[in-house]
């Protein structure tokens, strides 16, 4: 043990004989393993996020629908035996909450516009328990079929609102209070004054003159919150939807908005409609107990496809997925993201590697002398292979070590904060993901990562230790 | 009793297609206890005889045998054993760890050997007690002056109570009064441990302290001089 821990002393001491090199050496692995940790961290938590508002916004955990209905999109194809089916869900273990659902495709059309949308008919109540969506409702914009009406109500994302010119842009003294109060420069402020009392009724038109106020790297910066701020809405605008009715006949519909939402997804808000299921089946002519989907939140994410298996075998005739078979990409994208943060780590690491490897060849070759006079005095091979890997992988860790402090409290910080990218939202929304990101990485991550630097240390040392080896007592005393 | 068999050894270097015997027939024999000296011209071979004799390098032709083990006998790893086990080194440099105190040094050697904490503190505190530097124990030697890390350099090669000390021309580097101190100090070990030392030397302190002269001239023995 004594013999042991000698070694360990010296190794350790010998990493301090010059300590401006050892610091240079442990600052670039602290960089390196900063910003592999804290980029992967961002990636994990860009990735978790883009799932999270899959399953919570957007296509839920398991779907079950007649066979073909979600190849063929035919109206005609419901689930037959609803109240069955929907028994038999509830019972099966695991299931958290479900919601029937009407799909049917049609157009939105206003005066200036139409575009193709995808109607969702939901029981509002059901659907709360599933999905996140009545917690993104825009403030301002209404709420989620909160208020009864005579009227077709219709819940629609920003984007579709853009697109259908239902929002206007306008400049006023609350807007430019607000981009005050959002910490935007005065100057930049001062420049809106000319489009005080302006209305435009769409975005390009809106940009168009934002160009001739603001240079292009001013557009950048802050033309996402001028936008944002300069947005407003008119509550209870109307729009229609026409679509086709169980006969193929096809009608349209006047329906008022009852409020806009706003997902991370752009796609998604631009091209889905969400309307009550009564008011579609009255419009299509469809039974009232007929669904075309039901989806479904599981208690454990984990479990997913056990449910989905045994609910598969209990609803013969249906066809049951889950979120990774009707979106392979983003399953693909959550199993590949190890695999990736495998290789980027390990670039990371070779690449610190070839640092300490310099380094220690340094040290071998300015302390020849002492390393013959070890040999010379008794010290065997293993133990000066010992204490130069000792010092490489000391050298490793405590840079690595203070690299995942540093991670951590800015991981810490950031998961709660958030990084906001927001200058880049269209961006990201276009995509699918979210503009605020926040970082997250598991405990067992660090572990991993301190587990490959001790690996990276001792490999790094087996040439330099070598070498090390290879020194002839007699002419390594004998060095000037 | 003989500690040290040296017959009929020849060290040949091949430089530029020319042999040249840094070591060319010697024959010699070293007791317990002597306090011996290798003196020659530079070249005449005393560092490579000693450096045969301690294992760090191979003769051509000849055998060493050290305490009726033959060192030709003994593979890398095994020779290394043998010398932590038996040998002690002083060396012209000192070549002391400079990032360990003067203790540490010391007990570097016990700590290879695995010693116990408290059989290497006693002897640790023995042997700075005996080159007078106890209380520069916790001090490292770029703290101490060259005769002092070289009283430190004696200890550790002391520390394991080797069979016998090889000391390079040990004074090379000191003044007249830390050689004058070292060699006391080492007379008094040798006279009270029994430990044989040897040395490769050019300075005539040593010449004059040894009990033994043996002089070397072309790596030839042409005298040795054994004083009572």
């Amino acid at each position: 043990m004594k013999n042991s821990s000698m070694i360990w002393k010296t190794a350790w001491k010998n990493v301090w004989r010059n300590k401006g090199r050892s610091l240079i050496v442990v600052s670039s692995v602290t960089i390196g393993i900063f910003a592999g940790v804290f980029s992967i961290a961002l990636m994990n938590g860009l990735i978790a996020q883009r799932v999270n508002d899959a399953l919570n916004e957007e296509i839920s955990y398991i779907q079950v629908s007649a066979q073909e209905f979600r190849i063929n999109n035919d109206s005609r194809l419901i689930i037959r035996n609803p109240e069955q089916t929907v028994s038999t869900i509830r019972a099966n273990e695991g299931v958290f909450a479900l919601s029937e659902r009407t799909l049917i495709t049609g157009m939105a059309n206003t005066a200036f516009k139409s575009t193709g949308v995808q109607i969702i008919g939901i029981n509002p109540a059901q659907e709360e328990q599933v999905f996140d969506l009545c917690n993104k409702i825009i403030p301002g914009t209404g709420d989620y079929f909160g208020k009864e009406s005579r009227l077709n109500l219709a819940l629609i994302g920003e984007e579709l609102a853009k697109e259908l010119n239902i929002v206007r842009y306008s400049v006023d003294s609350v807007t430019i209070s607000r981009l005050k109060e959002r910490g935007v420069p005065a100057n930049i402020v001062a420049k809106l004054v000319p489009l005080k009392g302006l209305k435009f009724t769409n975005e390009h038109a809106f940009i168009r003159e934002m160009k001739k106020l603001f240079t292009a790297g001013e557009s950048e910066k802050y033309g996402a919150l001028i936008k944002k701020e300069a947005w407003s809405y008119r509550e209870g605008a109307r729009f229609t939807l026409t679509f086709l009715d169980k006969d193929n006949n096809q009608v349209g519909a006047v329906f008022k908005l009852t409020g806009l939402y706003d997902v991370a997804n752009n796609m998604f808000e631009r091209a889905t409609v969400f309307v009550k299921n009564d008011d579609l089946k009255r419009l299509t002519g469809m039974p009232d107990d007929a669904f075309h989907q039901i989806i479904i939140k599981v208690s454990n994410s984990d479990k997913v496809n056990s449910i989905t298996d045994q609910l598969a075998e209990k609803l013969p005739g249906l066809e049951v997925m889950n979120w990774k078979k009707i979106q392979p990409d983003l399953a693909m994208m959550t199993d590949m993201v190890t695999q990736f943060y495998l290789i980027f780590g390990l670039i990371i690491l070779a690449a610190l590697a070839f640092g300490i490897i310099n380094t220690m060849l340094m040290v071998v070759l300015e302390r020849s002398r002492e390393l013959g006079m070890l040999t010379a005095i008794g010290m065997n091979k293993r133990k000066v292979f010992s204490m130069i890997m000792l010092e490489s992988v000391f050298l490793s860790l405590t840079g690595g070590l203070a690299g995942m402090i540093l991670s951590y409290f800015v991981i810490l910080i950031t998961s709660k904060t958030g990084i906001d990218l927001s200058q880049y939202a269209e961006g990201f929304g276009a995509l699918g993901y979210s503009a605020l990101i926040y970082p997250r990485i598991s405990a067992g991550f660090f572990v991993v990562v301190t587990i490959l630097i001790i690996i990276t240390g001792v490999i790094s040392s087996i040439y330099p230790a070598r070498k090390a080896l290879k020194l002839n007592p007699v002419e390594a005393i004998r060095t000037e | 009793m003989k500690v040290i068999e040296i017959k009929n050894v020849t060290k040949t270097y091949n430089e530029s297609e020319v042999h040249v015997n840094a070591v060319n027939g010697v024959t010699l024999d070293f007791k317990e206890a002597e306090f011996a000296a290798i003196v020659g011209p530079s070249g005449s071979g005393k560092t490579t005889l000693l450096n045969l004799i301690g294992g760090l390098d191979n003769p051509t032709s000849g055998e060493i045998i050290i305490d009726g083990t033959n060192l030709s006998g003994l593979k890398s790893s095994q020779l290394i054993d043998f010398r932590l086990r038996n040998i002690g080194f002083v060396f012209q440099a000192y070549n002391l760890i400079p990032v360990l105190t003067a203790k540490e040094n010391v007990e570097f050697i016990m700590s290879l050997q695995k010693w116990s904490k408290q059989e290497s503190d006693t002897r640790t505190f023995e042997l700075l007690k005996a080159v007078g530097l106890s209380d520069r124990a916790n001090s490292r030697p770029v703290k101490m002056s060259g005769g002092q890390q070289q009283r430190i350099a004696v200890a550790r090669a002391l520390a394991s109570r080797p069979k016998f000390v090889l000391a390079d021309e040990p004074t090379a580097n000191l003044d007249s009064k830390s050689a004058s101190t070292l060699l006391a100090i080492m007379e008094k070990l040798n006279h009270e441990e029994k430990i044989t030392f040897i040395f490769s030397t050019h300075d005539a302190r040593v010449v004059k302290m040894a009990h033994r002269v043996i002089t070397l001239e072309d790596g030839k023995v042409v005298s040795d001089d054994i004083r009572e």
